[in-house]
């Protein structure tokens, strides 16, 4: 192929300052959240859905993988170019196109940054509910691709179920609409397989997503426990009342000090484990359940307990949990986030098991996760300069992963499998189960031109390409 | 002479599981064979042999929906799923549960009360309805708007592939996104792509208190627009039903024969239900400010039910479409977005067929309509086509449903109509995916052949 036509090619869609190819442009598309790098060969910003469809088209005539890419906040690799490949990326399409607050629902573009439009539709009395921890930076159609989740997915669910429809783009460029407004619709359920396909279906262009209205009242409960351990038996100690709380979330002794290396969460220096609580619903059951819940961190063994329902005090105490992973840097360079769930019962003994992972390998780990549904985040800390420090980080992850599935739980909760853990599905899928999916994605993209390599085994070891494969492209 | 197919199951499986097809007639087509496996390598077994005998099979769990779908293009055998009907594991703490297909969901929410726990699927006749069967068909109940579709609640699925091979996607974890979501692409599929021999669930606790509000509404327009307001007001129902008289009689009736009485006057046309469950004081707030809104919205009367009376009303209004069903000449499910629900639902009452309007049962919450068309007087004389009138009323409801965006999905009609029509409707454009799909996990189309939507 001709790199040069193809990207005269890609300039006539959507003009030449809609696409960046010169190496020094493209270093900040190398990389997403994750460890794995990858430099796509060229990155697109399409304006609307004709020019995402004609680039992908072209794009597929001349055999050119393509990657979606939402913001990069990505933790499996998800948005990292194969060699050769180019990305679509969505700033340009970035518009909140229309908010229905008679059907609580809203339009938008892929672009469009999921705290923007919750904090856009929270003027009409309502909200969006899946809230990444990236949510001030993730967009989505990043969202859409790895079936995102975030802390009150608990009591509300995660992408999936507030995505109503899609309009998307397949590998040959024709636009197709999944699902619909209307809440129920006809054949097969397209887009609900189509989200957390990873970009490997096909590229979203046009999303409609559920609304859900404000509660008239949020109570956040955070509770000081010795260790993780006693923090766990309050998890089920308030499962056991029968109550389902918006939010129930937990940070171990590590977090919390390098939490207190830089915020004024203001926790006590003997502190194990803070256990994060939120409650929503009227003020009767908010009320009346709150006082279960702060029987129930009492009973367990809290040393401490606050409260909040003002909504600045909230937030003070979502401090610790919301800039865990930011603080993490005060301790080391960089963290290999796991992001395996388990059931809720076998939290306490996969941590334990998880500690004796860190014990084996020397490698710090420190804990920040969604207790209430099981997903632990375990984050393996170290410095990637130090010769040989990944591989044995990854090895470690490996083991956390084997942990979690050996307690009967699963690889990934929200982040997706992408390249990170795509050679560890076989630890929880036969050769027929992935065959059924492979099936799936054939429908879509019998060419398996859209984000090729991840998500399934094929035994080759993700390299980093740093430079362009196609150097000195036209100045 | 080939062996017919049922001697080949019998010799397959042994004679006691099968029984001959006569009785278990579907759209007019007799099968040969009723086959029903005792376990899930049965399934396989059956599902290998059909494969290489290229064998047509019609999954069936309780067979309360069978009526659903196209004609068949072919039926030769039942795949009866009733056998499998073991409560796989269970953990209360964990909230999650795994079950066999065949499972009734009545039986499993027996089974689940004991750890104060449910799930929140909701199907008519729940002593009947399967498991695999409420997730093949993939449809809510009168409490979709709060717990959405069954879609919402499968966290793991175990399906057998038209070629025999058992597979699995999901797991038992509520948060998961290893690998595609199958379990969204197999519920709903109506039995198209595989045979669902397993499920796993997301599980609710049981809220100590429920609570239940009936009024009673000049027209069922005033129902609608009260319902919506409802809807958007703090004191929000998990559901909201608006019935029209021909159907809320039937309640009155059964209610009755319960020595209870919903105190319908003569000339109330149409009815709320409203259904509230939670902690005591919270429900009871809603109730009070939801009877208040209700009755300041034009309401004539509203009753109040709490506790077991109002679960036996909900009971009611969830098997309510399967009760009128068989004396309807046409039943039409309309999905439209919510806001539209009040202007699809005066339409389409003004569709006639044999010179009546349809009785109407409208959830303005979910934006779901169902319509039902009595049968006609008097029979037809001789000779008269009665076709023609249903196709007609047909084809009017789905240009309202199109208007409003939504779909028209006719749940009932005489043979002779659902021969001529696809009873999903006008496919959407992603119709080639779905063919693509369905091409590559069943390419031989041994599974309900021509059921689906596109005569997939």
């Amino acid at each position: 192929m001709d790199f040069k036509r193809f990207l005269k090619g890609l300039q006539g869609i959507v003009g030449e300052q809609n696409v960046v190819y010169h190496s020094d442009d493209l270093l900040v598309f190398e990389y997403d959240g994750s460890v794995d790098r990858g430099m796509p060969e060229a990155v697109v910003f399409p304006t609307s859905t004709q020019e995402v469809s004609r680039v992908i088209k072209l794009a597929h005539k001349e055999g050119v993988p393509v990657v979606g890419r939402g913001t990069g906040t990505g933790l499996s690799g998800g948005a990292i170019a194969p060699p050769g490949g180019i990305q679509v990326a969505f700033p340009r399409m970035n518009h909140i196109l229309e908010v229905d607050t008679e059907n609580r629902l809203a339009l938008v573009e892929p672009g469009v940054i999921n705290l923007d439009l919750d904090t856009h539709v929270r003027k009409f009395g309502l909200r969006y509910a899946p809230d990444p921890s990236s949510q001030k930076a993730c967009s989505l159609g990043g969202n859409i691709a790895e079936n995102a989740g975030g802390p009150h997915c608990l009591a509300y669910g995660t992408t999936t179920n507030h995505v109503l429809g899609m309009e998307v783009v397949l590998e040959d460029g024709a636009i197709v609409n999944l699902g619909s407004l209307a809440r129920e619709t006809i054949g097969y359920d397209l887009r609900g397989v189509f989200t957390g396909s990873e970009g490997t279906f096909g590229i979203t262009t046009k999303i409609a997503v559920r609304l859900l209205p404000v509660p008239e009242a949020v109570r956040t409960f955070l509770g000081i426990f010795p260790d993780v351990e006693t923090a766990c038996t309050a998890v089920s100690a308030v499962i056991e009342h029968g109550i389902v709380p918006a939010a129930l979330e937990m940070i171990d002794a590590l977090t919390i000090q390098a939490v207190q290396k830089v915020s004024d969460a203001g926790y006590p220096d003997d502190a194990g484990a803070v256990l994060l609580i939120e409650l929503e619903g009227l003020q009767d059951e908010v009320d009346e359940i709150g006082e279960e819940v702060e029987a129930a961190l009492w009973e367990t063994g809290a040393t401490q307990v606050r409260t909040a329902e003002a909504a600045e005090e909230r937030e003070l105490l979502w401090v610790g949990r919301k800039g865990a992973l930011g603080a993490l840097g005060s301790i080391a360079p960089n963290y290999f986030l796991v992001d395996g769930v388990v059931p809720r019962t076998q939290l306490a003994q996969v941590l334990a098991q998880v500690a004796e992972v860190s014990r084996k390998y020397d490698i710090p780990i420190a804990n920040v996760f969604h207790a209430g549904d099981g997903n632990l985040h375990p984050c393996l800390l170290f410095d990637e300069r130090q010769p040989g420090a990944l591989d044995k980080i990854v090895e470690a992850g490996t083991e956390v992963l084997q942990v979690c599935v050996d307690a009967g739980g699963t690889l990934t909760g929200e982040h997706g499998v992408g390249l990170e853990k795509k050679e560890q599905m076989p630890l929880v899928f036969s050769e027929d189960d992935m065959a059924a999916m492979v099936l799936v994605r054939d429908a879509f993209a019998p060419d398996n031109s859209l984000n090729p390599g991840k998500i399934f085994p094929d035994g080759k070891k993700h390299t980093p390409h740093t430079q362009p494969v196609y150097p000195g492209m036209p100045a | 002479m080939e062996s017919s197919l049922g001697d080949q199951l019998a010799r397959l499986l042994g004679g006691s599981a099968v029984l001959p097809g006569d009785g278990h007639e579907i759209d007019g087509l007799t099968p040969q064979a009723v086959v029903r496996p005792a376990d899930r390598l049965q399934v396989s077994e059956v599902l290998r042999w059909a494969s290489a005998e290229h064998v047509s099979l019609l999954p069936r769990g309780g067979g309360t929906r069978t009526g659903l779908g196209n004609v068949p293009r072919k039926a030769d055998v039942v795949l009866d799923l009733g056998a499998l009907d073991k409560l796989v594991d269970y953990q209360p703490a964990d909230m999650t549960a795994t079950v066999e297909a065949g499972v009734t969901l009545a039986s499993l929410q027996e089974q689940l009360a004991p750890g104060g726990e449910f799930v929140p699927l909701e199907a008519a006749l729940p002593g009947r309805s399967t498991v695999g069967g409420i997730l093949a068909v993939g449809s809510g109940g009168p409490l979709s708007h709060a717990y959405g579709l069954p879609r919402e609640w499968l966290i793991g699925i175990g399906v057998v592939t038209p070629q025999g091979v058992a597979t699995k996607a999901g797991g038992k974890v509520v948060k998961n996104v290893t690998g595609y979501d199958l379990n969204k692409l197999y519920t709903g599929s109506l039995g198209t792509l595989g045979v669902i021999v397993e499920a796993s669930f997301k599980l609710l606790p049981i809220d100590p208190h429920d609570g239940a509000l009936l009024a009673s509404f000049p027209t069922l327009a005033d129902s609608i627009a009260a319902g919506r307001k409802l809807l958007h007001s703090s004191a929000a129902p998990m559901g909201c039903h608006s019935i029209t008289s021909g159907v809320s009689r039937r309640l009155q009736d059964s209610l009755q024969a319960a020595s209870q009485d919903l105190g319908l006057g003569e000339d109330e046309t149409a009815l709320s239900f409203a259904y509230f469950s939670g902690r005591a004081k919270a429900t009871g707030r809603r109730l009070d400010e939801a009877a208040a809104l209700l009755l300041a919205e034009g309401a004539t009367a509203v009753q109040r039910i709490e506790g077991r009376a109002a679960k036996g009303m909900l009971r009611w209004v969830t098997d309510a479409p399967s009760e009128v069903s068989p004396s309807s000449a046409l039943v039409i499910k309309v999905s439209v977005q919510s806001r539209s629900s009040a202007r699809a639902s005066a339409e389409c009452g003004e569709v006639l067929l044999f010179g009546e309007k349809p009785e109407q049962m409208a959830d303005p919450g979910f934006g779901s309509i169902r319509l039902f068309w009595p049968e006609p007087a008097e029979s037809p004389a001789r000779g008269v086509n009665n076709e023609q009138p249903i196709l007609d009323a047909v084809q009017k409801t789905r240009q309202i449903a199109h208007r409003y965006e939504g779909t028209a999905v006719v749940e009932r009609c005489p043979l002779p109509v659902k021969r001529q029509i696809d009873v999903w409707g006008d496919a959407p454009d992603s119709l080639s995916v779905m063919r693509q799909i369905k091409d590559r996990f069943d390419p031989l189309g041994i599974l309900n052949p021509g059921r689906f939507l596109g005569g997939i």
